[in-house]
C-alpha cells in the first residue's frame, strides 16, 4: 500500500519538475543591454562630401570680412579626376564561430533584395554579411551577419542555436586576409519583425560591433515566417589576432 | 588654347532656386559649399565678398565642402596672384547660398567656350538600400553628348549646362562620353566605382576644340538606407512551447501517478 502511494508522488514529481525545469533552463527571448543602445550615436549623421581622397577641410574664418556680407573661410583643394580604387575584398569576412553554441558558418557578402529587404544565403548552412555596410574590424559601424534559423526543405540553419548564446560568449570571424577579428556578445533581444529598428542595427556609424540576425518567436504558417527577429550584439575585444 | 575672355557681370546667380528668397541676415544657417575648377589652362584665385576664398586653383581640381553661413555673396576668380582690384576672370555678385543646401560651384567653359561660374544644387535624399546615385554634369566647351555605361546610353541628349540623375544598382561600370546621337566618343572611357548610397557626381570638362575635354569626379556619401527586413526563417522548427518529448514524459507521469493512486486506494480499502 504505501509502495503505491510514493509512486504516486514520484510521479507528481515528474509531471512538474519536466516543464518546470525546461521552463528554467530554456534560453531567455533578451539578455544584456538592449540591442539598439549599442554604439548608439546621439544625432542623426550629416552626409560627407568627399573626392577621392579624403583629407578633411579646415575652415579658418578671414579677419578681413566686410561688415555687411558673411566671412569666407579658407577651404583646400585636390585633384578630381577618376580614380581606380581597385579590388577592397581583403577585408571581407569569410567564416563566423561562436564557440559555446557550436555554430561555424562560412560567410558570403550580401546585398538587398527586390522589396528591400536583406538576401540571406539559400543555404541555411551559410550566413550573409551585409556587404555595402562595414565588414568586421572596421572602425565604425555595425558589421550586421544574418543567416536562416530553419528551412522547410533544409531543416535546422547555421543560426539555429543562436538564440542560446548568452552575455559574454565570445564570436570569431574570420576576414579574406586570415586575420580574426574577435566579439563578446553584450546583448540579445527578439524584436517583432514589422518593427524592427533597421536604420539602427544597420547604422555604419559608431561604436564598431558585430550585429548578428535570423528569425525568432513564433511561427506563422500562413506566412511561412516568423513573428520576430532574434538580434544579438557583440563588441570587439582585443585587438586582431 | 584660346585666351580667357573677359566676362562682364553676369548678374546675380540664384543658388538653390525657391530656398534663395531673401535671406534675412539673422539666419545661421549653414550651406555646404564645394568648389570645382574647369577651365582648362589657368591656375586661379577665388575670392568671395572680397576675401581670398581658394589661391593657385589649378584645373581639374575640387575644393572639400566648406560650410558657408547663410548668405550672398560676390564671386570673382582672378589668374592665380593677380591683383584682385582688377578687372576679374570670371564674376557671379550676388550669389545667394540658402541654409541647410549642398552645392557644387563649377568655374567652366560655356558650349562656346566662354569662361562662367555656374552653381549645382546636389541631390543629398536617401537612396534606396543597393543603389547608387549617377549624377552627369555637362560643363564642357563642346555640343551635347550621351553618356554611356557599359556602351549603353544612360543619359541622352545632356547639353552645357544641365545635369541628369538617376538612381541604379551600385555596381563598377565603365564610362564614356559620347557626342549625343553617334558612337563618336569625346572622353573616356573611364572606370566609375559607384558605391552604395553615394551620389557620385561626374563632370565633362575642358574643351572639344583644344582637346581638353575630361572628367572630373565628385561624391558625396552617407546618403544610404537600411534595407528593410531580414527574412531569415521559413522552417517552423523552432520550438516556441514546450517540447514534445517533455510533454510525453509529462502526460506519462501524470497517468502513472494516476494509477498507481487509484491501486493505492483500492490497497486501502481491503487493508
Amino acid at each position: 500500500m504505501r509502495r503505491w502511494w510514493i509512486l504516486v508522488a514520484a510521479c507528481l514529481v515528474v509531471a512538474v519538475a519536466a516543464p518546470l525545469g525546461w521552463w528554467l533552463t530554456r534560453p531567455s527571448a533578451s539578455e544584456g543591454v538592449a540591442v539598439t543602445s549599442v554604439g548608439a550615436v546621439p544625432s542623426s549623421s550629416a552626409p560627407s562630401s568627399a573626392g577621392p581622397s579624403s583629407p578633411s577641410a579646415s575652415p579658418e574664418p578671414s579677419a578681413s570680412a566686410s561688415a555687411s556680407r558673411p566671412a569666407v573661410p579658407k577651404v583646400t583643394a585636390r585633384p578630381a579626376a577618376p580614380e581606380d580604387e581597385g579590388p577592397e575584398a581583403a577585408t571581407n569576412p569569410v567564416s563566423l564561430s561562436i564557440p559555446a553554441i557550436d555554430v561555424r558558418a562560412a560567410v558570403d557578402p550580401v546585398g538587398v533584395q527586390k522589396d528591400g529587404s536583406m538576401v540571406i544565403p539559400r543555404s541555411v548552412d551559410r550566413v550573409g554579411w551585409y556587404r555595402y555596410g562595414p565588414p568586421p574590424g572596421s572602425a565604425a559601424g555595425a558589421a550586421v551577419v544574418a543567416g536562416h534559423v530553419d528551412s522547410k526543405a533544409q531543416g535546422p540553419g547555421a543560426m539555429f542555436r543562436l538564440r542560446e548564446v548568452g552575455v559574454g560568449d565570445r564570436v570569431d570571424v574570420r576576414l579574406a586576409d586570415g586575420r580574426t577579428v574577435r566579439y563578446q556578445v553584450v546583448g540579445k533581444e527578439t524584436l517583432v519583425k514589422k518593427r524592427l529598428p533597421t536604420e539602427r542595427l544597420f547604422a555604419r556609424d559608431g561604436a564598431p560591433r558585430l550585429v548578428l540576425i535570423t528569425c525568432g518567436g513564433p511561427f506563422v504558417p500562413e506566412l511561412s515566417s516568423y513573428r520576430d527577429n532574434l538580434v544579438v550584439v557583440a563588441e570587439p575585444v582585443g585587438g586582431a589576432a | 588654347m584660346r585666351p580667357l575672355r573677359v566676362l562682364a557681370a553676369t548678374g546675380a546667380v540664384a543658388l538653390g532656386l525657391g530656398l534663395a528668397a531673401a535671406a534675412p541676415s539673422s539666419a545661421a544657417g549653414t550651406s555646404d559649399v564645394s568648389v570645382l575648377h574647369g577651365v582648362p589652362g589657368l591656375t586661379v584665385d577665388v575670392y568671395a565678398n572680397g576675401d581670398p576664398l581658394l589661391t593657385d586653383f589649378k584645373p581639374g581640381t575640387l575644393t572639400d565642402p566648406v560650410k558657408l553661413p547663410e548668405g550672398t555673396y560676390d564671386l570673382a576668380v582672378f589668374p592665380a596672384g593677380e591683383d584682385p582690384d582688377g578687372t576679374p576672370a570670371i564674376k557671379a555678385d550676388d550669389v545667394a547660398v540658402p541654409s541647410g543646401a549642398n552645392i557644387t560651384i563649377v568655374a567652366h567653359l560655356t558650349a562656346d567656350g566662354t569662361p562662367v561660374l555656374t552653381p549645382f544644387v546636389n541631390d543629398t535624399s536617401r537612396i534606396k538600400p543597393g543603389e547608387t546615385r549617377l549624377t552627369v554634369r555637362h560643363t564642357a566647351a563642346a555640343p551635347a553628348v550621351d553618356v554611356r555605361a557599359g556602351g549603353t546610353p544612360v543619359f541622352e541628349g545632356l547639353e552645357n549646362p544641365k545635369e541628369a540623375k538617376a538612381d541604379i544598382p551600385a555596381a563598377k561600370v565603365s564610362a564614356d562620353v559620347v557626342l549625343a546621337g553617334t558612337d563618336t566618343v569625346a572622353i573616356g572611357p573611364a572606370d566609375l566605382d559607384l558605391k552604395e548610397g553615394t551620389n557620385t557626381i561626374v563632370y565633362a570638362w575642358g574643351s572639344a576644340e583644344d582637346k581638353n575635354l575630361a572628367l572630373a569626379v565628385q561624391t558625396i556619401s552617407g546618403l544610404h538606407s537600411a534595407p528593410g527586413g531580414v527574412p531569415s526563417g521559413t522552417g517552423g522548427l523552432l520550438e516556441d512551447g514546450l517540447p514534445m518529448p517533455l510533454v510525453a514524459v509529462t502526460v506519462v507521469a501524470l497517468a502513472g501517478a494516476a494509477f498507481a493512486g487509484r491501486r493505492a486506494v483500492l490497497a486501502t480499502r481491503r487493508g
